[in-house]
């Protein structure tokens, strides 16, 4: 027994080593000068500690800037989306109406159609209406879930119909109704649903890349591609960059961890 | 009006008991019309700009020779098609997302049972910790992981051939190139399917499992007879999501191949975002994405309905259940 379950512990920890050697080796080598990374001897810890990829990379582009641009976009995604959600869940789960399980049947079924479809379309009419170089253009496709209507649809559902009559009769608004009662039922499929949303947006690559041409307004994920594509043999800059992209991402996850599998399981369970 | 609260023909038959089944009816208040419609009619403004006319242009648009940089947009009937059908690297992408997209599953599918089946092990330990570090790739930002993954199969300095003692071009070998990405992408994402099935294994009734234990049921039997059963709704879900996600990657290739050395990792959706903003061919790229839109569409619907019959596993397995409890009393 003892023996078991030392090699079942043992098996996983191999495992988890394997996630985790990676990202610790990406954070070391970001501390190392490039000579020391592409010389012959190599070593897991750095021999000499240097900020130097950092300072170099923030001049080359404004990794800082990029950095609050993704930011500030998915945080602001992240809240118009949930909240349309939101709405879209309570109507769903608590009004009646002609055509709701076709039009829900029709949303459902927009999630498996792919981006190689619409993208193209997406990006001539974005040219057309001069919103390219805008964050209207990042916003606007991502601001209506199918995903985010179907969660909450699902978790408001859970709500009984005799609290909504209840307070109806009491007099409360639909507007009372649904910011007093029903959303505040739904913090665990809105906590599960921001922390999607957010990840969605973060790593986002080839709409921002597309629409956003100024520097000034680049995100994080495409200003890493364009860092790579300039200055390729820069190898300490490279593992600077993307521990960069990955450490802040990190550092939530492992704070709230608890939420995010919460999040991800319940998704699972009841889609 | 009010009439209309009740069961209407256009509306499913449902679950609960609607209210407007209490003899009195109650009038529906203007605030909830209001908001009704307001969200019906975001929601269809939504569909219509942002998807269905989209997809109505590049239906239109794999019928002609489309680029945007000299403005072209001229009738060409099939003939996008039929170069595509005779495009090897279309067949080529196609071998390769078909490679691409078993190995991944299955090693995500397969790796992802196996750890959530040790971490719902009695004898696991700090199951917590264990099931943070699985999940903390998938949560990463896939372009700032596929970097970390090209630095990783360096063979100047990377990981790989270091810690493994190889000496491999992983990247620009065209014999390993494709198992590269694959194998950074069940590494990404194996950590997603331990989670589903870890929460898949909890739903289990604890007797059941306990039942079977007392039957004298080892280890083995117990998952392949009671809890694969049990699973199987979920084992579904993650095989349809995976299938529908990885017949739609590109990230990866983009940042660690693209689509090189040769062909050798060209991905469908890898050539449709090259074929469009790199080539800047609309048309043959809208072409080759119908293609897989209907691809996907039979791939899903064929899963589905598979599900569908899956969907009596857990009559079956609650067959299974009886059974032992049978046997126990």
């Amino acid at each position: 027994m003892r023996a078991r379950v030392i090699a079942l512990n043992a098996t996983l920890a191999i495992f988890g080593l394997i996630i985790v050697l990676p990202f610790f080796w990406m954070i070391l080598s970001a501390f190392k000068s490039n000579a020391e990374i592409v010389g012959f001897d190599q070593s897991f810890w750095p021999r000499e500690w240097t900020l130097q990829n950092f300072m170099s990379i923030q001049t080359k582009l404004d990794f800082f800037r990029l950095f609050a641009n993704s930011v500030l976009l998915s945080v602001t995604i992240t809240a118009l989306s949930v909240y349309t959600s939101l709405v879209g869940g309570f109507v769903f789960a608590k009004y009646r109406f002609r055509g709701r399980g076709v039009l829900f049947a029709v949303i459902l079924s927009t999630m498996m159609i792919t981006w190689a479809v619409v993208i193209i379309p997406r990006y001539t009419m974005f040219r057309a209406a001069g919103l390219t170089d805008n964050y209207a253009s990042i916003i606007i496709p991502a601001v209506i879930s199918a995903f985010g209507i179907f969660m909450m649809r699902q978790s408001m559902d859970a709500v009984p119909d005799e609290i909504l009559e209840a307070a109806r009769i009491d007099g409360a608004s639909e507007w009372f109704i649904f910011h007093r009662i029903v959303a505040p039922m739904s913090v665990n499929a809105i906590s599960a649903l921001s922390i999607f949303v957010f990840l969605w947006v973060w790593e986002d690559y080839l709409w921002p890349y597309l629409m956003i041409s100024s520097e000034e307004l680049q995100v994080l994920a495409v200003g890493l591609t364009t860092f790579n594509g300039q200055y390729s043999t820069d190898y300490g800059g490279l593992f600077a960059a993307t521990t960069l992209a990955i450490v802040p991402v990190m550092i939530v996850y492992i704070v709230f961890q608890r939420r995010f599998i919460a999040g991800a399981a319940s998704a699972a369970l009841k889609g | 009006m009010s009439n209309r609260t009740l069961t209407e023909p256009g509306a499913p038959p449902d679950e609960r008991t609607p209210i407007s089944s209490s003899p009195r009816r109650i009038k529906k208040p203007s605030s909830e019309l209001w908001l009704r419609n307001l969200t019906i009619g975001t929601v269809i403004a939504a569909l219509v700009v942002l998807l269905f006319i989209p997809i109505g242009i590049a239906f239109v648009g794999s019928f002609h020779d489309w680029n945007p940089l000299n403005g072209s947009f001229d009738f060409t009937g099939i003939d996008n098609y039929v170069e595509l059908f005779a495009d090897a690297t279309f067949w080529r992408a196609s071998w390769n997302t078909l490679v691409f997209g078993i190995l991944s599953i299955v090693g995500r599918v397969l790796l992802g049972l196996a750890i959530a089946y040790a971490l719902f092990s009695k004898l696991s330990r700090w199951r917590t910790f264990f099931r943070t570090i699985f999940y903390l790739p998938t949560v990463m930002p896939l372009v700032a992981v596929a970097f970390l993954w090209k630095l990783m199969y360096n063979p100047q300095f990377g990981a790989i051939n270091t810690v493994f003692g190889l000496d491999i071009n992983w990247l620009f070998d065209p014999r390993y190139s494709l198992l590269a990405i694959v194998i950074m992408t069940i590494w990404k994402d194996f950590g997603f399917a331990v989670i589903l099935f870890l929460a898949g294994l909890y739903a289990i009734p604890e007797d059941v499992l306990e039942a079977a234990s007392v039957d004298g049921a080892n280890a083995w039997r117990t998952f392949w007879h009671i809890v694969l059963p049990l699973l199987r709704p979920m084992l579904f879900f993650v095989i349809i999501t995976s299938m529908i996600g990885y017949l739609q990657a590109f990230v990866q290739v983009l940042v660690m191949t693209n689509g090189g050395p040769g062909t050798s990792t060209q991905l469908i959706s890898f050539m449709i975002y090259d074929q469009a903003f790199v080539k800047y061919d609309f048309g043959y790229a809208s072409a080759i994405a119908f293609v897989l839109l209907i691809a996907t569409a039979a791939l899903t619907a064929a899963s589905w309905r598979m599900n569908q019959s899956a969907l009596d596993t857990p009559r079956r397995g609650r067959r299974v259940l009886r059974r032992t409890e049978g046997k126990l009393s």
